[in-house]
Formats: structure tokens, sequence, C-alpha cells
């Protein structure tokens, strides 16, 4: 099991994950970049920079599913037509960008040596970050904290309820993958003099 | 051009120049850690400062991070939630 991130000597971070967990962390970016593409709220992107500046085709409605609600929350409260606007023209740029991030997480792992399928039981994945990759991490393993914690349904001060699950019940298991990110959240944020 | 102003105009030039803030809530996942590092990486904040804000947003349930015009405040309520943190905007008297 990982250690977590240790700072680097040059800023960033650095931390030795087994193939299992690299692949885990993948799997959760690709998941995360699959719900955040979801045609039903992308407006189209016109590629004329005079229609791009007509194309008001944002969306101005709350997603429907509870997480991307969670990740573009309302910006006003009881002012719908001024968080429409917002969302309008904030939720398009806000979604690749999250998607880009994601993308990030995926791409230091392979580029790590973590191979398209996972056969090498005894892989070791060492991932060195400079200080914007590791902006992008935490930004990532964020989005994917909210996430999960959404699905569970996640409130304050419920650790109690989570400690008292039977283990094969399968939320216990992915309580512990939620947890195990804050773990890495909390070690990469230290490593960043944080 | 407008020539004249009509007073719901009058309402928006007044309300231009009244400042606006951006508030962070408390919500059950980011970290105490997390939360301050992005006061700090965004605005700029000390790391004392920061500790202050993320306090109240743990203990009081949300926090004023910054104000200004409400542009500003847009940028930074769009930033916080890149970050995955929730913010909103809203009129420095509401």
């Amino acid at each position: 099991m990982t250690e977590g991130f240790q700072p680097r000597r040059r800023g960033g971070a650095v931390a030795t994950f087994s193939g299992f967990e690299a692949d885990l962390l993948r799997s959760l970016a690709s998941q995360l970049i699959e719900l955040l593409r979801d045609e039903a709220a992308v407006p189209t992107t016109a590629v004329d920079p005079f229609e791009a500046l007509l194309d008001f085709s944002g969306p101005t409605n709350e997603p429907e599913d509870p997480v991307l609600a969670r990740l573009f929350p309302s910006a006003y409260r009881g002012d719908a037509e001024a968080a429409g606007e917002f969302r309008r023209y904030t939720e398009a740029q806000l979604r690749s960008g999250k998607a880009a991030t994601a993308g990030a997480v995926i791409d230091t792992l392979e580029d790590a040596g973590l191979p398209e399928q996972l056969d090498e039981e005894a892989l070791t994945i060492d991932v060195e970050l400079e200080q914007d990759d590791a902006l992008a991490w935490m930004k990532a393993i964020t989005d994917m904290r909210l996430a999960l914690a959404t699905r569970l349904g996640i409130e304050e001060g419920d650790e109690e309820r989570w400690e008292e699950l039977p283990e094969d019940d399968p939320r216990s298991h992915v309580h512990d993958i939620y947890d195990w990110l804050a773990y890495l959240q909390e070690t990469l944020v230290r490593s960043l003099g944080g | 051009m407008p020539v004249e102003y009509d007073e719901s105009q009058l309402d928006d030039l007044t309300a231009a120049d009244r400042p606006w803030q951006t508030v962070v809530w408390n919500d059950p996942v980011n970290l105490m850690s997390y939360v301050t590092f992005v006061f700090q990486q965004y605005f700029g904040f000390s790391r004392r400062k920061a500790e202050k804000l993320m306090l109240e947003v743990h203990h009081d349930g949300r926090s004023i991070v910054s104000s200004g015009s409400r542009e500003e405040m847009e940028r930074d309520v769009q930033a916080m939630h890149e970050y995955g943190l929730w913010a909103t905007l809203e009129k420095a008297d509401d």
C-alpha cells in the first residue's frame, strides 16, 4: 500500500503506487471524465469565432445528476435567473477544466508505466509531479472524493455510520476508497507545504 | 445607446457600485488542510488568514472570503468551483 505523497526536492511531490492502486486511480479518473462529458448539459461548441460569440446554448439549469450538481453548484442562492446566467457562461468551461485535470492524472500514471491492461501483480508505479501537475492531481482527487461522497450520501459527522457497516456491504468498500483518497490528498497538500 | 434611463436602469447603475462578496460554505467532504491550501494558493492569503477563514467555514458553516465587483466575485466563485469548494456570491448588504 502506498505511503502517499512526499515532497519533491525541486518542488512538487512524488509517490509510489502499486499497480492495483494506480489502476484504481485511473478508473476513477476515467469515470469522472465520462460523467463530465455526459452530453445532456454540454453545449455545442462553435468553431467560428463569430458563431462562438453568438452561442448562448450553455446550460442554465442545475444538472440532474447529483454528482454534477455538487461539482457545479448554483452560484446565486435564491436567484434562479442570475444562477442560470452564471451557469450558461461558466459550466462548459468548468466541465472541460475538470475533465482535463482528471485526464492529467491518467496521463501521469500511463507515462509512469501503467499499462493499458494491468496483468502484472507486482508492478509499482513511481509518480513524480511538478507543482502544476500536483495542483491538477489535487483538484482531480477532490472531484473524485466529491463524486464518491455524493453517491454514498456522506454527511457531516457521520463517521460512525460507515465504521459500523458490515464488511461485505459494497458501500463499505467504496467508503474505504473514499478514505484512501483523503489520505492521498492530505499527503499531497502537506508535500506542497500546506 | 439609451438616451434616457428609466428607473430600473438607474437601479442597475447604483447596484453596480455596491460591493459583492464570495461566500464559501461548509461541506462534509473537503479536508481542512485542503481548504486552507486553496485559500492560500488562489487568494494569496497568509497561512494564518487562510486558516482563520477555513475555521469560520468549519464552525459557522460559511465564511466571506473576498469582496469586490460582481464580475470579480463571479470569477472567484468560478475558481472555487474549479477547486471543488462550494461557493456562492451575494450582495454585501444581503
